[in-house]
């Protein structure tokens, strides 16, 4: 049978700079995620997310321990380019518009030429920007701009997509209209997804389980299933399930 | 962009007036009270001669096209080398560590040696003609550009760099589409400071260089010979290229690279 989703074994990450003392970053980390999930891992500042996720993407490698994604090697998965990033900022290319920001991993990846510029268009529409493909970066407002990285990550259709505190730079009206935004897409390219925040109200809302972790060394306290329905809305957010979930994480993260 | 475009004569000249109006004022304010100094305090020529003085000697000089022409083209060749041949070298620095440790500490090096010092050398060389002339000019203009453009080309955004390598781009994709558009803004920034230094080194290459052409050898002469109001017209003409070489590339810069200065624009 052929392994699904994203394993960690007993992963452990030691960063060792030279002239400095070595510091340990992760500790023991074991973790399955599933294809198709959203996972999210909370923690605060310093805790080793990122870490976490450089080694999920293959550009760290684990000082001890293993990492499959579908029962192979990292490595692997990185030669099928199955990985699309979002960081904290959009990180666009000011010198290219829109559609050829989004186009930019298409080009990369050698996605049929004749397709290239239709797919970005529906990626576009996904996101309510298909008016916008010809603006240049600096002409869109902060949301409309992360909305575009969402996208840009989906374009050559990788199986993962990994996010760094994507919302963490919005306002936070901007931040819920693109938490539901982001769900729409997510449900309809069918990606695993997995969610670095320190907003464990965002990581409630958007996840299938929460993972809470905690610094010096990082460690996954606890994983946490979320019972809430999909598609998800904003009701939710006051809903007593919610809101005894949030507390649950919080307790953690307070020790 | 928006900002050029369908605009009325008259508001072309408005904005005109407001860029320029302000310095014009102050100009005609420094040559009136300039004027009257020299008359009253009777300054004679060769120490300060009064701008009307010059204006006369302007108008009656010869061979004074001759002389700038000289100037600029050895200005402008040596500027060319260096923006031919200084992102080449800025290239190679950028992405290979054996020549950013093994070769920049030597143009450092070069580059701390004053001009004036290397020019008699050039002129032994390479003779009293153009060449080294070129050669000084190229020389001082190499600096900015290769260290303007290396900065550049490392000063994409990280996460930038690591997307394009989990989707398996190649280095020289990866130098084409992220890095050079990155430098572009760095690059005309080391230009405009090249274009005015290789006037610099155009005059310094003449004072040093022998020949009987150019405005630097003009300068030379007419100090020799207290033809000041002279002196003054060949430093003026220097004065107006400089202003033009940089507005030439302010110019090529909005142009092309709109997208860089945009965030200066906003901010007005």
């Amino acid at each position: 049978m052929e392994k699904a989703g994203i394993s960690l074994r007993n992963v452990g990450l030691t960063y060792r700079p030279r002239g400095k003392e070595p510091f340990e970053a992760l500790r023991d980390i074991t973790l399955d995620i599933r294809d198709r999930e959203m996972f999210a891992i909370v923690g605060p500042t310093g805790c080793g997310k990122t870490s976490l996720l450089l080694l999920l993407s293959g550009i760290l490698t684990p000082t001890t321990g293993e990492i499959a994604i579908r029962g192979g090697p990292v490595a692997e998965a990185r030669a099928r380019t199955e990985f699309g990033f979002i960081f904290q900022d959009p990180v666009l290319l000011p010198w290219r518009t829109v559609l050829g920001n989004v186009r930019l991993p298409l080009e990369v990846t050698k996605y049929d030429k004749a397709r290239r510029d239709a797919r970005c268009q529906e990626l576009l529409a996904f996101v309510h920007l298909e008016r916008f493909a010809d603006a240049m970066p600096h002409e869109l407002s902060g949301g409309m701009k992360q909305r575009v990285a969402i996208v840009r990550a989906l374009a050559h259709n990788p199986s993962m997509i990994l996010m760094d505190e994507p919302f963490a730079a919005l306002d936070e009206i901007t931040k819920r209209r693109l938490h539901l935004e982001f769900l729409e897409v997510w449900q309809r390219e069918q990606k695993t997804a997995v969610l670095i925040t320190h907003d464990l109200y965002e990581a409630i809302f958007l996840a299938d389980r929460v993972a809470v972790m905690t610094p010096n060394p990082g460690r996954i306290k606890e994983v946490l299933p979320v019972d809430l329905s999909r598609p998800r809305t904003l009701e939710m957010r006051e809903s007593e399930a919610f809101v005894r979930r949030a507390r649950a994480v919080r307790q953690i993260l307070e020790g | 962009m928006a900002a050029g475009a369908r605009r009325t004569p008259a508001e072309v000249l408005r904005d005109l007036w407001e860029q320029y109006g302000p310095p014009l004022h102050f100009l005609v304010l420094v040559v009136v009270l300039w004027e009257v100094a020299a008359w009253a305090l009777r300054i004679p020529d060769w120490l300060l001669p009064p701008p009307h003085r010059v204006a006369r000697r302007f108008l009656e000089a010869r061979n004074l096209w001759l002389h700038t022409r000289v100037t600029l083209s050895e200005a402008l060749a040596g500027f060319a080398l260096s923006a031919l041949v200084g992102p080449l070298v800025a290239a190679g620095i950028a992405n290979f560590k054996f020549l950013e440790r093994g070769v920049f500490p030597y143009i450092v090096l070069a580059n701390a040696v004053p001009i004036v010092a290397i020019a008699p050398l050039l002129t032994v060389w390479l003779g009293y003609g153009i060449a080294p002339k070129i050669a000084v000019a190229m020389i001082i203009t190499f600096f900015p550009i290769v260290t303007n453009t290396a900065r550049g080309l490392t000063s994409a955004d990280y996460r930038i760099i690591r997307m394009m390598h989990s989707l398996n781009a190649s280095g020289f994709e990866i130098f084409r589409k992220i890095q050079v558009p990155t430098a572009l803004p760095y690059i005309f920034a080391g230009f405009k400071i090249s274009l005015s230094l290789s006037l610099i080194g155009a005059v310094v290459g003449e004072f040093y260089g022998g020949g009987d052409k150019g405005l630097g050898y003009l300068i030379t002469v007419t100090a020799a010979q207290f033809d000041t109001p002279l002196l003054f017209v060949a430093v003026g003409i220097l004065a107006v290229s400089g202003v033009g070489f940089f507005q030439v590339t302010a110019l090529f810069e909005r142009r092309l690279i709109y997208w860089a200065t945009q965030d200066v624009a906003e901010q007005r």
